[in-house]
């Protein structure tokens, strides 16, 4: 995503150039830029109001831009000749018809690509909600919701799948599903995703790539390898002092920190083994945050980077 | 475009409305249609201005007094049509579904021409329901009037199509406004609030204004009682004591207003629509 990597062939992939939404005086997204690159999982990122929902929806033709461009496989979404077999999407805002069966709503959207009931029954079955799917949606839970959202974007089988904060009002077994499902979407069918969260601890296990914004505009994008950093872990003995040596010895980096020692490059087995080893009783041994998890706490902690959309209540989310 | 339409009609099967509005059509057609009856064949008579009493099966003809019975809920008719046309856009945005619409039909000029047809189509099969329950309420009082219950057939059948047609063409002005006023409750209120209340009192006003006197036969009410040429070969005088406007426009006209009601509205609502943002 960060390497100009040219798309893939077979693949499609996502660029986004210079977007930008203003809402009366209110600036959404201001000068996006950064690709999705093809066949691979990228965590879209920010604090609640940030604009990630405002980018999604003008990826997906809803909301027009002020400026810029959003392209999916280099064409803006209703230039797509089969919009729903190239682009599934999930938002969150999506409704359904309190008076009309899950299934029927799948059934409306499929009418409009060609797409017969065989497949809409498939992907009842996928998302695990045959039976239910047949009962009217004013009933559904959150869960349920999320579930028929994400067997509506996949109704065309698409290449690309935009999910925006798929785990929110999932239940911590509908997490751990939802986590295994996009796994299993990119790697086994190897689709490009897009998922936006406004937690990192969501996605940050499916994710490879990250993008994160914050008031509208890039904080941060690479690889999620590149922005967690080295993993360095905190210990705390009766001598510091000694322990540095041996570590250090050992070839490790070691800084004094909080009264301990942050030591980089090692997990705590093996900064615990090395004490242990050495003789040094320990009194603490943690992992510290990763440079992903600070930067993601700077932004979502600081008082500039506050929930815009309470603020103003002019974005989405 | 025509996966679009099936796609916008499957919509419409897929929720109660389906069923429940075509049966308010009929027995709501069939109600008034008997009340009219009821006044013009049961009892049959009633007096006029100057003390003599008016006998309509006499004065205008059966063929007359059973268009007129069949058609009396016309306006009950076209009120609900106006509400089907309404809901069919207002809808989407009230149970926020139009975010999938449009992301299955991203060309928003296409969705509202596949819109615009399904409407029609709903509108018209609704019609066809109503027509039903007003010939059946109609039929009854005419049978106890002691009237022919079909007297002109081939008169009675194009003043049914011209029925339809009133219906449809409200229908596509329904949904003109479901796309200008995108909150359903305002809608709603707006198109019944206008037919029921502002219309008929704008009308009168205009009666005191020399110069917009004639104006009001263009409004949508009067111009579709226009349109189903309820009166053809009766005396316009004679036809004024049973409500029909004064220098009426032809049946032709009046329809051709009606359908610039919708084409406009429609029109307004494509423009507008094309660049809305859609949150």
């Amino acid at each position: 995503m960060t390497t100009p990597s040219a798309p893939s062939p077979s693949g499609t992939g996502i660029t986004v150039r210079g977007l930008t939404k203003t809402f009366g005086s209110f600036t959404a997204v201001d000068d996006l830029s950064f690709e999705v690159a093809p066949g691979r999982v990228t965590g879209f990122l920010g604090p609640n109001g940030a604009g990630k929902t405002t980018t999604l929806r003008m990826l997906l033709g809803l909301v027009r831009p002020t400026a810029g461009e959003a392209l999916i496989g280099g064409r803006r979404y209703a230039d797509l000749p089969a919009p729903m077999s190239t682009v599934g999407a999930a938002l969150e805002a999506t409704g359904f018809h309190p008076g009309r069966s899950g299934r029927n709503h799948l059934r409306v959207l499929a009418a409009s690509h060609g797409i017969p009931d065989r497949r809409v029954d498939e992907l009842l079955d996928l998302v695990g909600i045959p039976a239910a799917a047949r009962k009217k949606a004013g009933g559904y839970s959150m869960g349920m919701r999320q579930r028929l959202g994400l067997a509506a974007a996949l109704l065309g089988d698409p290449d690309v799948l935009l999910l925006d904060e798929p785990a929110n009002g999932l239940d911590p077994e509908g997490i751990r599903w939802m986590r295994g499902f996009m796994r299993h979407l990119a790697q086994e069918q190897g689709k490009t995703v897009l998922v936006s969260s406004h937690l990192l601890g969501e996605v940050e296990q499916t994710v490879e790539d990250v993008v994160i914004i914050a008031n509208g505009r890039m904080a941060r994008q690479g690889t999620i390898d590149e922005l967690r950093g080295e993993p360095a872990v905190l210990v705390r003995v009766g001598d510091p002092a000694a322990l540095a040596r041996v570590l250090q010895e050992a070839g490790l980096e070691v800084q004094p920190e909080d009264g301990g020692l942050r030591v980089s490059g090692a997990d705590a087995a093996r900064v615990g083994e090395a004490a242990h080893a050495a003789g040094h009783p320990v009194h603490e041994l943690r992992p510290l945050r990763t440079d992903l998890e600070r930067l993601f706490l700077e932004l979502t902690e600081s008082p500039e980077h506050r929930n815009r959309n309470l603020a103003t209540g002019t974005e989405a989310a | 475009m025509i996966s679009l339409v099936r796609a916008e009609l499957r919509k419409y099967v897929t929720t109660r409305l389906s069923w429940s509005m075509p049966l308010a059509m009929a027995v709501l057609g069939g109600l008034f249609a008997a009340l009219q009856g009821l006044f013009l064949a049961v009892i049959g008579e009633f007096p006029a201005p100057d003390g003599s009493m008016i006998v309509p099966a006499e004065l205008f003809g059966e063929e007359v007094v059973a268009r007129l019975v069949y058609t009396g809920a016309v306006q009950i008719g076209y009120l609900l049509a106006l509400v089907l046309g309404i809901l069919s856009m207002s809808g989407e945005f009230r149970h926020k579904t139009i975010t999938a619409t449009l992301l299955a039909a991203p060309r928003r000029g296409r969705l509202i021409a596949a819109k615009v047809v399904s409407v029609a189509v709903v509108v018209a099969l609704n019609a066809v329901a109503f027509t039903v329950g007003s010939v059946a309420g109609g039929a009854i009082t005419l049978a106890i009037g002691d009237l022919a219950l079909f007297p002109d057939p081939a008169g009675l059948l194009a003043t049914f199509a011209r029925m339809i047609l009133v219906l449809v063409l409200w229908g596509l002005m329904g949904f003109g406004l479901g796309v200008l006023i995108t909150n359903q409750v305002v809608a709603l209120f707006v198109g019944v609030g206008v037919t029921l209340l502002v219309e008929p009192l704008l009308g009168l006003g205009l009666t005191f204004v020399e110069q917009l006197a004639d104006a009001s036969k263009f409004f949508p009410s009067q111009a579709s009682m226009s349109a189903l040429d309820l009166f053809a070969g009766v005396d316009a005088g004679a036809a004024q004591t049973l409500g029909a406007a004064q220098d009426a426009l032809s049946w032709g006209w009046a329809t051709l207003v009606l359908l610039g009601y919708a084409a406009v509205m429609a029109t307004l609502g494509w423009v507008l629509t094309a660049r809305r943002d859609v949150a």
